[in-house]
């Protein structure tokens, strides 16, 4: 497989059909996810697969080899390509909840299946919450601004999390951002 | 306790410790548990890898804690504060009752 030049989209459609094909059920998510809804205004270069049930290792790698790709400690790595992929354990789940619903993107005729922007502002906001970590409410708020998300279910999960002040901090930061989308799911409902 | 479900002694202790402690490192762990570093290790990557614990470098030292982001996590906890609750006085004193308040620089440790 040809991978020179191949998009983190193409690339992620790709691995997630072939899997698949592959008897292997994965989700995207993480800075994949983000690079995807902002249109690569923030670059990841990991794509985490998260499994949707427990898959033996050798499994996946003989999949993953059949893409050119080869096992390098927990990663797997192309030379035709910066992309680093991950296979992560299951459950798919935001903070502390399970991931209710997955979004299809179709690339051709492959099906790339990943968290939705909501999901993926959640993901973001985790580690926010959890980690102090100021980059990722950067990407939640990139994410809020380029695709649209439901900022109700965002403070709720927010709350549940017991992170009701920090959601606080992003509410604030996305109001600075005239967030086009996600500022007119706040007035509809 | 938790052996039957965890189906591993160390892997236990490993979690009451950091139940307990926060954060730690493989030594660290391994001193104070009085275990080998390669068997701490070993289970500390295992549940990083399925997302029961995280890891950071701090300097040059990996530290490992609960992963604050592990769905199951307030479960876990609760699970781990029961199983203390049946570890002996003696062993919960010496080892799962760390002082992390902090004490200012040069004060000597009453």
């Amino acid at each position: 497989m040809n991978l020179k030049d191949i998009s983190l989209s193409d690339l992620a459609a790709s691995i997630c059909d072939h899997c698949r094909r592959n008897g292997i059920q994965v989700v995207l998510s993480g800075g994949a996810c983000v690079s995807i809804y902002t249109q690569n205004e923030y670059m990841s270069y990991d794509l985490d697969f998260v499994l949707m049930s427990s898959v033996g290792r050798k499994r996946i790698k003989s999949a993953m080899k059949t893409l050119g790709f080869n096992e390098d400690g927990r990663h797997f790595r192309h030379p035709d390509t910066p992309f680093l992929v991950e296979f992560l354990s299951p459950p798919l789940s935001v903070g502390q909840e399970p991931v209710r619903e997955i979004r299809e993107i179709r690339r051709g005729k492959r099906i790339l299946r990943l968290l939705s922007p909501t999901d993926c502002v959640k993901d973001r906001l985790a580690a926010f919450y959890h980690w102090n970590d100021r980059q990722s409410l950067d990407q939640a708020i990139l994410v809020c601004r380029d695709a649209e998300v439901d900022l109700h279910e965002i403070k709720r999960w927010s709350i549940s999390e017991g992170m009701k002040n920090r959601f606080g901090i992003f509410k604030k930061a996305i109001s600075g951002e005239k967030a086009k989308v996600s500022m007119l799911s706040w007035i509809k409902k | 306790m938790l052996e039957p479900l965890l189906e591993s002694p160390i892997k236990e202790k490993v979690l009451l410790y950091l139940h307990t402690h926060g954060e730690s490192y493989p030594r660290e762990i391994a001193r104070d548990l009085g275990l080998y570093v390669n068997a701490v290790q070993y289970h500390l990557l295992k549940m990083e890898k399925g997302g029961v614990l995280y890891s950071k470098l701090k300097g040059k030292v990996r530290l490992f804690g609960i992963n604050p982001c592990y769905p199951f996590k307030k479960d876990l906890e609760a699970l781990l504060e029961k199983a203390l609750t049946f570890v002996t006085d003696e062993e919960r004193e010496r080892l799962y009752k760390p002082r992390l308040r902090p004490r200012r620089t040069g004060k000597p440790l009453s």
